[in-house]
């Protein structure tokens, strides 16, 4: 009698318990797998407008990619090889613009907030001159894709050999913020060197090797 | 086998008499908490349960802060290489600073440089961790207390304004300044006052070499070896390989000459006569030891039998019998005759009658103009210790109104030397606050040569600059700006500088002007001369260093009439002995007491790190019932200028002078009290600082004067056991491949690790018995296959690799206390063996790492497979596979796996900033090993790669490359005859091969002894 109460109480426990933990459970992950990292940035950059619909090459911005391990932030400098001249939306610009010929007077100068972010950063003040008397500051990226100390991860290997950046980052080019889509473990690299072994990449014969010491030392 | 001797090898005397060696007792962690095995495993369960639920945390957020404006030049993980000039020591060699992410993390050799060619010394090596000192003074400081340069510069203007108006005597003293700009700069700062003067010392000086040439030449000059071209060299106590003026380009000039090369193979001679066993003397084919009070009476009979030959006058009627064998003196002249012009003699003596003796004989040989150059001198010791002894009578009659200090320290490393405090104004420009700092009334800090601009001109037609790599907090300032500023015209360092060379160097450069790296249809520029002062400054900021024409200096002919010869040698008094000072590799005369790198670095000869002690020969100690780490006290005799008595532990090294004690300079500073906590603070911990809060003891108050040189050697010092007991932290019985006379299987008793051969070189075709394997041949390597291959006969074992490697792949620092331990973490350690009978020994240096096995014993051994080999021969470690069974490095019969058992302090946020970001840091519990510098593989990819200990050895005794390429010098080197493998009869196929030992002496006998 009383082993079945316990179990009936044991079960009931199971049951609530299965029902609270359902929603965490969705989200589980192995420790480790940031797999679906979404986070927050301080300025709101968009990949798919960048790189989806102006299709701005990656290593445009990327360009550590071919010469280095890795890929690289941009530097804020570059950011205003554009945007010393496009300081907001395209569309923003352009109402003005009307607006200005419709009231018979010379565009006044429109800065999104999220390129007011921007300018802060570099020090530069309402004409995008550098201002004396601001530091310019690096932009504090929010890092998406994040390796383990002692895993080592060159980029200039696989993007020279014609490795698509998509493979490992996922269809950057349609994402407003950027996500991290795929695991990053370590039997998800290695499976791919393998396929790659056998398969190649684009066609081609490679040697992806899956020593130890070629991602760890 | 003919041309090979077979002999015993030992690494220390207990090895040798089979006693058990001296470490200290293994303690079992579990035992101090009163707990079974059982216990402990059990509770150490719960712990790591309770531990990893408690650890579960969220990922931490991280940021990546890009540049706000990127150079183009600037590829954030890709390092670039700045020429630059080391001034760790005056010899002033090339390197490359290699940057990552705006700070230099590594010094390489410059390899085109012309005087260093690619090698850089241990010292250089581990200069760049001076620069993220922490405890380097960032601003300027008034009696003790920070300040600014505009309060400082008012100050001092004022003092040297009434020092002009009342005219007091201004001096400026310094350590030899090879900076061409400093120099004149200085010359331009005293001739503001009446009377007023530079003096320059060294704290291991040479100051007797110039004087002789004074006398002799008729010019103060220190002459510029050319090792490279000597086929006879007799050094006398002069440790050239070692620590003596230019030791990188000399040994790269002197293993030119010791290489076995043409048939019937030759290679230069080299006969030794020192004191105490120094690098050299372990690198001579012939080494005799010789109390330093019979230098110059040897030298006489050398002098003697050469002028016979020469047919020149000189009074040898009166010589005392020669203290060494005549039939060796009568060889040695011989030889050196034969070699005329390309014989060498040289002497590290401070007795100005012996160099005079030394500067004859190399005049009899006709070597002037060959072998040693003095119309085209060095400038790398320029002290003058005449002028050192007159400064210090000034200052003790308290005659100096303003004395000016450049980067010495005269109140540590001079005999008396805190009178530098009598001085009415005295202002140091020093990079940190060592003795003569503290007692300043003005420390202007002086900035690292890796963060200012600079120049140096060490050998007179070779100039180099260095430049800034980093700018770090503080606020330091180039003494060359400092004497502007006070001069009344300020300027920065570089506008200093081009001023200089603009004015001084650029008119002196050579038609022929190399640019490395351009080929011979590259660039017009290359070998013409650059058509104005930018392209040549430009050429020289990228190259390192340019050729310029030598400013030759006015020499006489030479001046028979100074020769005088030493006719008696100093007799030893009674039962007392003579202190030889001397600097040793690593800490040189103590400016780099701070470096806890050169600290942990096992002397190449004694092996003992963190202290220094008094060397006894093995009679010696047993006259004095003595043994390793017994406490003696030093006592000078009354009437001999006596300083205080110093108590150091003993250290019984054979191959030493019986009545001689070697003592190290360079310890016991001020610099050196930070080590207090250094090293894993662990219940078990004991201290590395020894009693006096410092490590070791300053043995400079020994230092004495004579005839107006300041000497090295203290005669008539008695030395006394204390009772007392203080261990030192030896690394020489430590990871040892021989086994235990006890444990040897019958037979085995003697394990063939090194391997030597004599000329005529006849070693017997190479053939490689390979045993029946137990493994299938499954794993062809048909890519690339890593080997190294290790040039005994070339090895000087200076360590320059060791701290290359420590610098490379971020080798932890672990204190004294666990250097006893035998946990020293060095992934390169250079075995040092002793072979023969009696007191005479022979050294061979052995550097031994992690061998690449094919057969690897470690693989088969870890049961989490975090050992395992590569495609290409690696035998890789994977930390993060590692659960720290230790198994590995117990079946690793070369014994050169490291176990990190703490992690080892990372605090300090500034001296992380030396770290590689290319190298994982080890934590606590991990396995640890050579790796073959795979994360220089994998840079390379593919390319010419060089490890780090290669790129550093000066003698480059070191080859790496792809043994399956049949063009690599790695796989023609590994088809030479004297090629051996170490412990090949276990058949594991270490990748790491060895060639012999060449000695230039002939096959009969076996000893240290025949000739």
């Amino acid at each position: 009698m009383r082993s079945r109460i316990t179990t009936i109480v044991l079960l009931v426990g199971l049951a609530f318990g299965t029902l609270a933990l359902v929603p965490r459970l969705r989200g589980y992950r192995a420790p480790g797998n940031q797999r679906g990292y979404e986070p927050v940035q301080p300025i709101a950059f968009s990949h798919r407008l960048h790189a989806g619909e102006l299709e701005i090459s990656c290593q445009y911005c990327h360009s550590g990619a071919e010469k280095s391990r890795h890929a690289g932030i941009p530097s804020s400098g570059l950011c205003l090889n554009c945007h010393r001249t496009v300081t907001a939306p395209l569309g923003v610009l352009r109402a003005e613009q009307e607006v200005a010929k419709q009231e018979n007077r010379p565009p006044r100068p429109v800065v999104s907030p999220e390129l007011k972010k921007l300018y802060d950063a570099l020090g530069l003040d309402d004409k995008l001159q550098p201002d004396p008397g601001r530091k310019p500051t690096p932009i504090p990226w929010v890092k998406i894709h994040n390796l383990p100390d002692h895993a080592s991860f060159d980029h200039r290997a696989h993007v020279l050999s014609g490795v698509a950046c998509q493979h490992c980052h996922g269809a950057v080019e349609t994402m407003e913020r950027a996500r991290q889509v795929e695991a990053l473990s370590m039997g998800w690299c290695v499976n791919c060197h393998r396929d790659s072994n056998r398969v190649g990449v684009i066609g081609k014969k490679v040697n992806a090797s899956t020593d130890c010491s070629t991602c760890h030392y | 086998m003919s041309g090979e001797s077979a002999r015993n090898y030992w690494k220390s005397l207990e090895e040798r008499d089979g006693q058990p060696g001296q470490t200290a007792e293994p303690t079992d962690p579990a035992r101090w908490a009163g707990l079974d095995r059982r216990d402990f495993l059990r509770a150490a369960g719960f712990l790591f349960a309770g531990t990893a639920l408690a650890g579960c945390q969220r990922t931490p957020t991280r940021f990546a802060l890009p540049l706000v404006d990127q150079a183009e030049e600037i590829i954030p993980g890709r390092a670039s290489y700045y020429a630059s000039t080391c001034c760790a020591c005056p010899a002033g060699c090339g390197v490359l600073a290699k940057c990552r992410d705006g700070r230099p993390i590594k010094l390489e050799g410059n390899p085109d440089h012309s005087l260093s060619g690619g090698g850089l010394c241990a010292v250089g090596q581990a200069s760049l961790l001076g620069l993220y000192d922490r405890l380097r003074p960032r601003q300027p400081l008034h009696d003790g207390r920070e300040t600014t340069w505009a309060v400082v510069d008012a100050d001092i203007r004022r003092r040297l304004d009434e020092i002009r108006r009342t005219g007091g005597a201004v001096r400026v003293l310094s350590n030899s300044i090879t900076s061409p700009t400093l120099r004149a700069s200085i010359q331009e700062f005293v001739r503001h006052f009446p009377g007023g003067r530079h003096v320059v010392y060294d704290p291991v000086s040479c100051s007797a070499i110039l004087d002789a040439h004074a006398r002799t030449h008729g010019a103060r000059a220190l002459p510029h070896y050319h090792f490279d071209r000597a086929a006879v060299i007799a050094g006398f106590d002069a440790d050239f390989l070692g620590t003596w003026i230019s030791p990188v380009e000399f040994t790269a000039g002197y293993r030119s000459g010791r290489v076995p090369q043409g048939t019937p193979p030759r290679m230069a001679w080299h006969v030794q006569f020192e004191a105490r066993l120094s690098l050299t003397g372990s690198k001579a084919d012939r080494r005799v030891r010789l109390a330093p009070g019979e230098i110059g009476l040897t030298l006489s009979h050398l002098a003697a039998r050469l002028a016979r030959r020469a047919g020149s006058a000189f009074p040898d009627d009166r010589l005392e019998d020669a203290p060494v064998p005549a039939a060796l003196l009568d060889q040695l002249a011989e030889r050196l005759w034969q070699a005329r012009p390309n014989g060498l003699v040289v002497c590290g003596s401070q007795d100005v009658a012996a160099q005079v003796l030394v500067n004859f004989i190399n005049h009899l040989l006709g070597a002037y103009g060959n072998t040693l150059d003095v119309e085209r001198p060095s400038w790398q010791r320029q002290g003058d210790d005449g002028q050192l002894r007159e400064l210090l009578r000034e200052l003790a009659e308290d005659r100096v109104a303003a004395l000016f200090l450049i980067d010495c320290n005269p109140a540590y490393d001079l005999p008396g030397g805190d009178a530098v405090r009598r001085a009415r104004l005295l202002v140091s420009c020093s990079e940190r606050l060592d003795e003569t700092a503290r007692l300043a009334h003005y420390v202007c800090p002086v900035p690292h040569y890796l963060e200012s601009w600079g120049d140096a001109e060490p050998v007179n037609g070779v100039v180099s600059l260095s430049q800034p790599t980093v700018r770090l907090p503080g606020d330091p300032r180039p003494a060359l700006a400092s004497l502007a500023t006070w001069m009344g015209h300020p300027a920065t360092a570089n506008a200093l500088v081009r001023e200089h060379w603009r004015r001084h160097l650029f008119p002196r450069q050579e038609t022929r002007m190399p640019l490395p790296g351009v080929g011979a249809g590259g660039q017009a520029a290359a070998g013409a001369p650059a058509r104005d002062f930018q392209a040549f400054w430009d050429q020289t900021l990228h190259n390192g260093y340019a050729r310029v024409r030598p400013d030759r200096i006015a020499v006489r002919p030479f001046d028979s009439a100074a020769v005088r010869p030493i006719t008696r040698a100093v007799p030893a008094e009674g039962d007392t002995f003579t202190v030889v000072l001397y600097p040793k590799v690593g800490l040189l005369d103590g400016r780099h007491a701070y470096n806890p790198w050169l600290q942990e670095l096992p002397d190449p000869i004694s092996k003992v790190t963190w202290d220094n002690y008094a060397c006894l020969s093995p009679t010696a100690a047993a006259r004095l019932n003595v043994r390793d780490g017994d406490v003696v006290r030093l006592e000078t005799t009354a009437g001999n200028g006596s300083s205080q008595p110093l108590e150091l532990p003993v250290l019984v090294q054979p191959g030493q002078h019986d009545q001689v004690v070697a003592v190290a300079l360079g310890y016991g500073s001020q610099l050196s009290a930070r080590f207090g906590e250094v090293g894993p603070a662990w219940l078990e911990g004991r201290p590395t600082l020894g009693p006096n809060g410092l490590v070791g003891v300053n043995a400079a108050p020994l230092l004495a004067w004579e005839d107006n040189t300041l000497r090295p050697i203290r005669p008539h010092v008695r030395v006394a056991a204390t009772g007392r007991h203080q261990p030192l932290a030896c690394t020489q019985s430590h990871h040892t491949i021989t086994v235990p006379q006890h444990l040897a299987p019958p037979g085995h008793e003697r394990r063939p690790v090194i391997r030597e051969f004599t000329l005529p070189l006849i070693a017997p075709p190479h053939h490689e018995e390979q045993a029946a394997d137990l493994w299938p041949e499954d794993h062809p390597m048909t890519g690339r296959r890593w080997a190294m291959v290790i040039d005994l006969s070339t090895c000087t074992g200076c360590s320059a690799c060791v701290m290359a490697c420590q610098a490379e792949n971020n080798v932890p620092v672990v204190g004294k206390d666990e250097v006893r331990r035998q946990r020293e973490m060095h992934w390169i350690r250079i075995d040092r063996y002793y072979s023969g009978a009696g007191d005479d020994v022979d050294v061979a240096h052995q550097p031994m790492l992690c061998q690449h096995c094919e057969n690897a014993p470690c693989e088969t051994v870890c049961p989490v497979l975090a050992t395992v080999h590569s495609a290409e021969g690696l035998n890789q470690q994977v930390y993060n596979r590692c659960v720290g069974t230790r198994y590995c490095a117990n079946n690793c019969p070369y014994k050169t796996r490291r176990f990190n058992w703490f992690n080892y302090p990372r605090e300090d946020a500034l001296h992380n900033l030396v770290l590689n970001p290319d190298v994982t840091v080890r934590s606590r519990g991990v396995m640890e090993k050579c790796s073959f510098c795979v994360q220089r593989i994998r840079e390379s990819r593919g390319a010419a790669v060089q490890t780090a200990c290669q790129q550093s050895c000066p003698a480059q005794a070191i080859v790496f490359g792809d043994a399956n390429d049949p063009t690599s010098r790695v796989a023609r080197l590994m088809s030479e005859p004297r090629r051996y493998q170490v412990l090949g009869e276990l058949n594991v196929r270490p990748s790491v091969s060895y060639l012999g030992l060449v000695r230039n002496r002939p096959a009969a006998g076996g000893g240290p002894h025949h000739e």
